[in-house]
């Protein structure tokens, strides 16, 4: 994982439960103050707004956290705000383009039906533009290996597969 | 019913998008715990470490002073609530907080409100109770066996003259464990109170019988209280039930008179709202040498809490699957100090399929025969064999010839170990599903725009199975316009009340709804047709709604523009409200026909290391009707990983000392993840079922029946051993 830092100021305590964060979330900066306990799952979710990234356990083991810190995917839930100071933060709310048209991965999800509830689907989405850009689904087997740190308890994940595949370029 | 059949086909049936995905995938479908309300503090419910006894004291005075803590409800504070209605699938399991009586470990014992849910949760933590804990009940052969309610005892012909008759005979003891529901979503509510109204955004399935509790239990009158469910994170069950984490919430908020809003924990999930409990039954089948089944005797125990019974329904498929003469089912429950029980995804037929299509695959080794073949010997298709009337539909038989086909069956080596490839055993096994017809009560209403654009409206929950699409594609061909300009809403409790999502009932129900009040619609739009109209004089069923306009159903060239209809009176919309008219069965003269289905799987075995793979899944389903195949393939898919998590995986664990989950996190509960999952192949079969005009059957929980003992018979035919516990693990399968 990328860990360059900024040049923001570190986090500055305001007392022993408050801390300060410099960040960009999905190319905007933010600002938040919050409390030292925050995960970046909360700060995104109750300082930002930012209800597409969902909590499925908060333990690190369903995925539905996920988003992408300097580019790397990890699990919200288990990062606290204070740790991402200085850093890019991208989520699902990041994956549309400027004219909001949907990312092709958003797009092959839909076509595929690969989601039901659709609680997993940010999560999913997040790993699966990860997974393209680290160049791991050159197999269904691959795809399938490298998705299955993000739970789909409705059971999606053929269509998961399917599109990931054709987002790799492999076809439907 | 409707006297006429509906127009369907242009757009029922199609595999179109689910028109709530670019809200899925957009991050910006909103679940109840992305509610944010002026105002709201944050609860965090916390629960007995004592498997049962009493609350002696609890020491609340310290957390009051700790940072942002407004409040600590305990039994001693806690509002006193009304006793709980009668609403579908049961009561409340138990008011909470109403005495300090501890019945299982990880019950709810107190709730903490605090500004924020970090200051909720640490202070949650430092609270301190003290308990006379008694040595909980946690052995069944210790209890007290019991009747359930919705799984009668059933019994024809004579099982012990079939025994006798029998040649060929076997009997043994299989057994499922506890599995936890565990949508992905935490389940949990935002509430909300001005004055005697309540409005709550919930978790549930059903928004209408949780209406009914709250306003029951609060003593508030049922019109003002609104519950809104528009998206949920999945439920298969946990969310059918009025647990007591809601009423915690909206007693919290009226006495606090701020929003409230309270999040489960993954841990609390395992405790808190339900689970498919765990069975043991005994099943006996005896068949002539032919492999004609002469007798079946399924006898089941399942768990129950102290307060709140299991579901049951283990036994009920089993005298109308297979055509036999002389069949007995038993069911029975046990009250422990264990946690509440629920309906999970297929209750009870996932669990008594386990053990009956185990078990004849076990008759089918005995006798000798292919165990398909044996199915199909006594497989019932054109009556109910336990009326003896005419199934509404019943495309079993189908399933498995389809399926046999389409996996190559027949190709089938039937010695255990016989068929390898390398190192690795492979095995086939199959496996025959029903699932029961269930039709609850919903109502719907249609209403059409001046515009030309449609809506329709229900108090029904999408839980993820697609009721938004399939009810807007079949609005659009009812109406004769296209999916986008029709407007689906649901999860509403304001809006007409509907059932739950569950049982695998509410398409056919909600449906059969909007098929009654696109009529009625059709009937009011006719009275706005004057005299000189060249509708006039018509009746509802001689006209159609097509395209804007109201038209002749035998010449939809005689047709006048619904907005003309409108403007002649004044009016910018008009609706008509329609119902489930379920068919008086008896007159009907058949008896209304659940889904089935067929799974045929493969197995590939390492045998030095016990390493299962499922490395083939054909399922075809007699869904009836199907509204949508790209949506129905989806639910035949996941309830497909919810079998292979049954069969291999899943097993909630509880402490026999103490009665605590021993497993309660995703990192110690497994679930199939993508990589336990082969390409599954699905097929529908069968047709238009004839029960109702919608023609359809319930398909959200059929695809997991079955899958579950296929893979038991394939592991049997990979390596000789016969499985009867769930689930299979590497341990049972070591050479
Ligand atoms: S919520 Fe973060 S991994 Fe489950
Ligand atoms: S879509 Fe429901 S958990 Fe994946």
């Amino acid at each position: 994982m990328k860990t360059t830092r900024s040049t923001a100021p570190a986090p500055t305590a305001q007392d022993e439960y408050t801390v300060d964060v410099f960040t960009v979330v999905n190319g905007a900066p933010v600002q938040w103050r919050v409390d030292t306990r925050t995960t970046l799952l909360e700060a995104l979710r109750d300082s930002s707004g930012l209800t597409g990234t969902k909590r499925g356990c908060d333990q690190g083991a369903c995925g539905a956290c996920t988003v992408h810190v300097d580019g790397a995917r990890v699990v919200s839930c288990l990062m606290l705000a204070a740790q991402v100071d200085g850093r890019q933060v991208t989520t699902v709310e990041g994956l549309i383009d400027e004219e909001g048209r949907l990312h092709p991965l958003q797009e092959a999800f839909v076509r595929h039906d690969a989601f039901q509830c659709g609680f997993c689907t940010p999560g999913q989405l997040m790993s699966a533009v990860c997974l393209l850009r680290e160049g791991r689904a050159g197999s269904d087997a691959e795809i399938r290996e490298y998705m299955s740190g993000n739970l789909c308890r409705c059971g999606a994940y053929d269509n998961i597969v399917a599109a990931v595949r054709e987002a790799a370029g492999g076809g439907a | 019913m409707t006297a006429t059949k509906p127009d369907l086909g242009t757009w029922v049936g199609k595999g179109i998008d689910r028109v709530d995905g670019p809200h899925k995938v957009t991050g910006t479908a909103p679940y109840a715990s992305d509610v944010t309300l002026p105002g709201m503090v944050h609860a965090v419910v916390v629960t007995s470490t004592v498997g049962a006894g009493t609350i002696t004291k609890i020491d609340t005075s310290a957390l009051l002073t700790l940072p942002g803590v407004r409040a600590v409800f305990t039994h001693e504070n806690f509002p006193r609530l009304n006793p709980s209605p009668d609403v579908l699938f049961g009561e409340a399991p138990t008011a909470p907080l109403q005495d300090g009586r501890i019945t299982f470990h990880g019950q709810e014992v107190a709730l903490v409100v605090a500004d924020t849910s970090q200051e909720a949760t640490e202070a949650a933590r430092l609270i301190e109770i003290t308990y006379a804990a008694e040595a909980p009940l946690l052995d069944p052969a210790a209890g007290q066996p019991e009747p359930l309610p919705l799984s009668p005892d059933t019994s024809r012909g004579d099982t012990e003259a079939g025994w006798a008759a029998a040649d060929v005979r076997i009997g043994a003891t299989y057994r499922t464990p506890e599995n936890t529901n565990n949508p992905l979503g935490l389940m949990g509510c935002v509430a909300a109170w001005d004055g005697d109204h309540l409005e709550i955004h919930d978790t549930t399935q059903g928004t209408i019988a949780l209406r009914k509790t709250l306003a029951a239990m609060f003593g508030v009158p049922e019109s003002g209280v609104r519950v809104r469910v528009p998206y949920l994170g999945g439920g298969f069950g946990a969310g059918l039930n009025q647990w007591p984490y809601k009423l915690l919430a909206a007693g919290a908020a009226r006495e606090l008179g701020r929003p409230v809003k309270l999040m489960l924990t993954r841990p609390q999930m395992f405790r808190l709202v339900g689970h498919r409990p765990d069975t043991e039954q005994q099943v006996r089948l005896g068949a002539t040498r032919d492999g004609t089944l002469t007798m079946i005797e399924h006898r089941a125990t399942v768990l129950s809490s102290i307060d709140f019974l299991a579901v049951g329904l283990i036994t009920s498929g089993t005298g109308h699957l297979y055509a036999c003469p002389n069949v007995a089912t038993v069911e029975r429950t046990v009250r422990l100090n264990r946690r509440y029980p629920t309906s999970m995804r297929a209750p009870g037929e996932a669990e008594g399929n386990w053990a009956i299509e185990t078990a004849m695959d076990e008759l089918a080794y005995e006798l000798g025969m292919d165990p398909l073949e044996l199915r199909l010997r006594n497989l019932a298709t054109d009556l109910d064999p336990a009326s003896g009337k005419p199934w509404s539909s019943n495309g079993v038989i189908e399933c498995c010839r389809v399926g046999a086909e389409l996996f190559g069956w027949s190709r089938r080596d039937p010695r255990p170990s016989s068929m390898r490839e390398g190192d690795l055993l492979l095995g086939w096994g199959m496996a025959a599903a029903g699932f029961f017809a269930y039709l609850p009560m919903s109502q719907a209403r249609v209403t059409v725009y001046a515009d030309g654009t449609a809506a329709v409206r229900s108090a029904a929950t999408d839980i993820g199975t697609g009721t938004y699409t399939v009810i807007t594609q079949l609005a659009a061909d009812l109406l004769g316009l296209h999916p986008q300009q029709v407007d689906c809403r649901l999860g509403d409790s304001d809006m007409p009340a509907s059932a739950q999502s569950g049982g695998s009932g509410l398409a056919s129900s909600l449906s059969n709804a909007v098929i009654d009040a696109v009529s009625h619609l059709q009937g009011e739009l006719l009275t706005l047709a004057g005299a000189d109209s060249p509708l006039h004089g018509l009746g509802p069923d001689d006209v159609v709604c097509r395209d804007g306009a109201l038209c002749r159903r035998d010449d939809p060239s005689v047709r006048v523009p619904i907005a003309d209809l409108l403007a002649g009176q004044g009016l910018v919309e008009m609706s008509g409200d329609g119902r489930l008219r379920p068919p008086d069965a008896a007159a009907a003269g058949m008896v209304h026909a659940g889904a089935y289905g067929a799974r045929f799987v493969e197995v590939a075995i390492d045998p030095m290391i016990g390493r299962l793979r499922v490395r083939r899944v054909v399922s075809v389903t007699d869904g009836g009707r199907i509204l949508n195949r790209k949506l129905a393939r989806s639910q035949i898919l996941g309830a497909t990983v919810g079998g292979i998590g049954q069969a291999l995986f899943e097993d909630t664990l509880t402490d026999p000392g103490t009665g605590r989950v021993a497993n309660g996190t995703f990192g110690d509960y497994l679930v199939a993840v993508s990589a336990d999952v082969p390409d599954v192949e699905v097929v529908f079969v069968g047709e238009p079922d004839r029960y109702t005009p919608s023609g359809t059957k319930g398909i959200g929980e059929i695809g997991l029946v079955g899958v579950a003992a296929a893979i038991g018979n394939a592991v049997h035919h990979a390596t000789g051993r016969r499985m009867r516990d769930l689930p299979i693990t590497v341990d049972q399968l070591m050479m």
